[in-house]
């Protein structure tokens, strides 16, 4: 029987499916077709695949007709990595490769012309989404091989040549092959923003008590913050270092975040699996494409799936389009992103941590304390600057900060706090123990996730502390929503502090949170102490 | 003996005997002179009553050995008679108690470099301990400033308003005191222990109450009225209706000290008992500590500049000028006789107001007429 089949994956976002590369090579009319809707760079395989198989010293069953079919067939497909499964399925088919070979297992990368092995992106993703059907045995391009086997119980086979793919499938030698060139735009400089990052740390600011408890309260609850406050009063300083109090990945966010690192093509070969929170601060230029996935072709995640349990900081929030604002709504609910195209819906996960920041007016510097007058801002303008930092996103927003510019004194105060990021980590890994411990078996791990209904339901506040949620509620100061919002972030202060159930004094601190108002200094030593 | 070393025995005694601020031991004192009222307590001879109260600790007394033990500690005890006294302390003398505490203390416990005659300037920065991050914020800002000008701060050694204050005032090289309602070898609470190390080694830390004494609700109300009596005034940043700090506030009211109110949001319960002082009319508004200046320095020595807005080239426009000027259209031209129209005046004065706004660079004239310069609008 003239006919084989070998498997490769297919991706759409994050999501994998596993396709049937079918050969069939029989007598008829010369010619190869490749049906299953493939796009105008997978059409292109044919000839990648028929040059790469000669000059692999391979034979190509140049006198037969060549009918290959991508299964499902109802499933758009685009990407150069088919390659590497299309060229062995024909070779299967016309007999030179042991189909049993092909069995379990599947075949990712892009062959040049002389039968290299080439990287492509999402190689993570093709082979969890492999593992999942079943799959047990896995090639790709070797740069790649480390990145693959992240995925837990995957044999995973690094090769640089489709002759040494033919070799370890019949059973013989592998032939030497010279490395591949690696895939194209990868690491052009040696030094990246985002080193830098590694080695910021809390300790390095002084004073901000405030935000300080605010960034750990948020860190610990998975908060979405704003932070307001003139030029220099230290809102990015303090948002960059979020990360470094957040702990590690759980080993599921990692491998989320490893395969959409992957899909964008911005893992390095070295790189590993990403384990850290990411931290990703978007111009405030940035397109809707660019924020939250898309472009042509292929879907690319965007820079808030990047930050996908990380953080995603918004500077000069105010300036981003507006439309872009809106779009972010609907993720930040979802914790997911959907990408809706003619064809298909691609999701991707998009569950981080959204900090705001804004000045009080365009020129950043409307304050009582910036030096006397300093602001240029007509009125007109600082109010429509402040008009836009109420809206839908703002609403969602549980924590906002008012920081004060620093004063000269603050630098040579030797009684200030200055915790390092790893002292105040493990607080924020104590709280995030106990809440994953309240929330066992419930879809949900973090107090921010929790739905208002059943926190209301099953995570009551005491009778005393409700009366101060309801009695800011009639006074106006905060609305209903507001009101579930102060919930969850009480239980997130009792969980810093080792309290259960939240109460008086720490609703207090979660209205204080909400609402803008300083925070009581018995609060912040609670905390310390 | 000297007369002056048998009295500082007498006062360190009766420190050991009477509670801080007894009204009663106030009026022995000035009456009969220390060394003759301790004479005649310990030779249980009872005087106003006070002896039935104080009986128990009549053994305890042993002024040579406390002193003994003080200046091993680096502390010493200042008495009216000597020239470190704090002069302004003798305002108690005529004051009406408050809380039924009153009176000139019979010596003050002192830890610390700083010499109490250096007192005179001082500032008092005191709020509650249920404080908050703006309030902490607010008084070290003011200390610093009030430090910086040269003047001592003075505060309690508290959590919130008074470690703040503190800190302002050492992170900036200040002098400041922490005045104390236990004894000065004492650290209370505990976790200002590097705090009063700190003030002790280069300020003071200072206390009517002998050392090894705890501190009680009642020594609090007469420390209370020694932080209003040192100073020139007081500043309350932060109090509840039910607090400490307004009873220092009081006490400053009574001694016709300065008295000084940083506001806070009104939604704010730790800024009611300001905002309460304020209404009264009891305490001054000041927002920084330039007002601050202002008002306890010697007249005239810190004037604050009024906030006040940039002035813009229109600003100094005469009244007429201003009116031509209002009726300029912004983008198209527009003629003389129709701005003379547009802003009610007649057509001459327009013409000659056209061309000194012309030449002050707030119009230009082009083709269709008359129009705003680029100046005009900033």
């Amino acid at each position: 029987m003239p006919f084989a089949t070998a498997h490769t994956v297919s991706l759409h976002g994050a999501l994998g499916h596993l396709i049937d590369v079918q050969a069939d090579v029989s007598p008829g009319q010369v010619g190869t077709t490749l049906v299953g809707r493939p796009d105008a760079s997978l059409n292109e395989a044919r000839d990648r695949c028929r040059m790469a198989i000669v000059n692999s010293n391979l034979e190509w069953p140049a006198t037969r007709r060549i009918t290959i079919l991508l299964s499902p067939a109802d499933l758009l497909k685009r990407g150069t990595h088919f390659d590497l499964a299309i060229a062995v399925a024909v070779l299967a088919a016309a007999g030179k490769l042991p189909r049993l070979a092909l069995e379990a297992t599947a075949f990712i990368g892009e062959l040049t012309l002389d039968g290299g092995l080439r990287s492509v992106p999402g190689v993570l993703p093709m082979v969890l989404a492999a593992a999942e059907r079943g799959v047990r045995r896995v090639f790709v391009p070797e740069p790649q091989a480390l990145e693959a086997a992240m995925a837990p119980g995957m044999a995973v086979l690094g090769m640089r040549s489709l002759a040494q793919v033919v070799a370890e499938l019949r059973g013989e030698e592998v032939p030497e092959a010279a490395p591949v060139a690696p895939m194209s735009g990868s690491r052009l400089l040696s030094w990246r923003g985002s080193q830098r990052l590694e080695e910021v740390d809390l300790a390095d600011l002084v004073g901000m008590a405030d935000a300080r408890y605010a960034v750990e309260v948020a860190a610990a609850g998975g908060h979405h913050l704003m932070l307001s406050g003139p030029k220099g009063s230290g809102k990015t300083s303090i948002a960059e270092r979020i990360p470094s109090i957040l702990p590690d990945l759980t080993s599921e966010e990692s491998l989320e975040l490893t395969a959409i690192h992957s899909l964008a093509g911005a893992l390095e070969p070295g790189d590993g699996m990403l384990v850290r929170p990411p931290f990703s601060a978007p111009h405030h230029d940035a397109s809707k494409a660019s924020l939250l996935g898309g472009g042509s072709g292929q879907v690319r995640p965007g820079e808030l799936s990047r930050a996908h349990g990380g953080v995603l900081f918004l500077d000069e929030f105010p300036l981003f389009r507006t439309d872009v604002i809106e779009a972010l709504r609907q993720p930040l609910e979802s914790g997911e992103v959907t990408v809706a195209r003619r064809d298909e819906s691609v999701r991707l996960p998009a569950r981080g941590m959204l900090v705001l920041a804004c000045n009080p007016c365009p020129c950043g510097d409307y304050s009582p304390q910036a030096p006397a007058n300093a602001c240029t801002c007509p009125e007109v303008k600082r109010r429509d600057y402040r008009s836009r930092i109420t809206g839908p996103v703002a609403d969602r927003i549980d924590i906002v900060r008012h920081l004060a510019p620093l004063r000269p004194h603050d630098r040579s105060d030797r009684f200030g706090v200055h915790e390092s990021s790893a002292q105040v980590r493990e607080r924020v890994e104590l709280a995030r123990a106990r809440q994953a411990a309240r929330y066992a078996g419930e879809s949900w791990r973090l107090n921010s996730q929790a739905p208002g209904p059943l926190l209301r339901e099953r995570w009551p506040l005491p009778d005393e502390a409700q009366r101060l949620v309801d009695d800011h509620v009639y006074a106006g100061r905060l609305t209903q929503r507001g009101a579930t919002r102060v919930h969850r972030l009480a239980w997130t202060v009792a969980d810093l502090q080792g309290v259960d159930p939240p109460g008086h004094e720490q609703v207090d601190a979660a209205v204080r949170l909400r609402t803008g108002a300083p925070l009581l200094l018995t609060t912040l030593e609670r905390r310390a102490g | 003996m000297t007369g002056v070393e048998r009295d500082r025995l007498a006062r360190v005694a009766l420190g050991r005997l009477a509670e801080p601020g007894d009204p009663r031991f106030a009026g022995l004192v000035a009456e009969m002179g220390a060394v003759e009222l301790v004479d005649s307590l310990i030779g249980q001879r009872d005087l106003g009553g006070v002896l039935v109260d104080i009986e128990g600790r009549v053994d305890a007394v042993g002024p040579e050995r406390e002193l003994e033990r003080a200046a091993r500690a680096g502390i010493r005890f200042v008495i009216p008679s000597d020239e470190e006294w704090p002069r302004q302390l003798d305002d108690l003398a005529a004051t009406e108690p408050l809380q039924n505490r009153c009176g000139v203390p019979f010596g003050l416990w002192v830890k610390g470099p700083l010499r109490l005659d250096e007192l005179a300037h001082s500032v008092a920065v005191v709020g509650s301990r249920s404080a908050t991050s703006y309030g902490a914020d607010v008084a070290a800002d003011l200390a610093a400033v009030v430090a910086r000008a040269g003047h001592p701060v003075v505060s309690g050694a508290a959590f919130g308003i008074d470690q703040a204050a503190h800190r302002g005032a050492l992170a900036v090289g200040g002098r400041t005191v922490a005045v104390l309602a236990c004894g000065v070898d004492r650290a209370y609470p505990m976790a200002h222990k590097t705090l009063l190390d700190h003030l002790g080694a280069e300020g003071a830390v200072v206390s009517e109450v002998p050392m090894g004494c705890s501190p009680t609700r009642l020594r609090f109300l007469a420390r209370n009225r020694l932080i209003a009596a040192l100073t020139r005034g007081t500043v309350v940043v932060e109090a509840a209706v039910r607090s400490g700090a307004l009873n220092t506030a009081n006490w400053a009211g009574r001694l016709n000290r300065v008295l000084l109110g940083v506001p806070g949001p009104v939604t704010s319960a730790p800024s009611q008992g300001v905002h309460q002082l304020i209404r009264n009319g009891a305490a001054t508004l000041v927002t920084s500590g330039a007002e601050v200046l202002e008002l306890v320095g010697g007249a005239g020595d810190h004037l604050v500049e009024e906030p006040r807005a940039r002035t813009r080239p229109r600003d100094r426009l005469s009244l007429r000028d201003q009116q031509v000027l209002d009726a300029v259209p912004v983008a198209h031209g527009a003629r003389a006789d129709s701005i003379a129209r547009t802003a009610g005046l007649g057509l001459l004065e327009v013409r000659s107001a056209l061309t000194r706004l012309q030449r002050a660079g707030l119009v230009e004239a082009g083709e269709a007429g008359w129009r705003l310069a680029a100046l005009a609008h900033t």
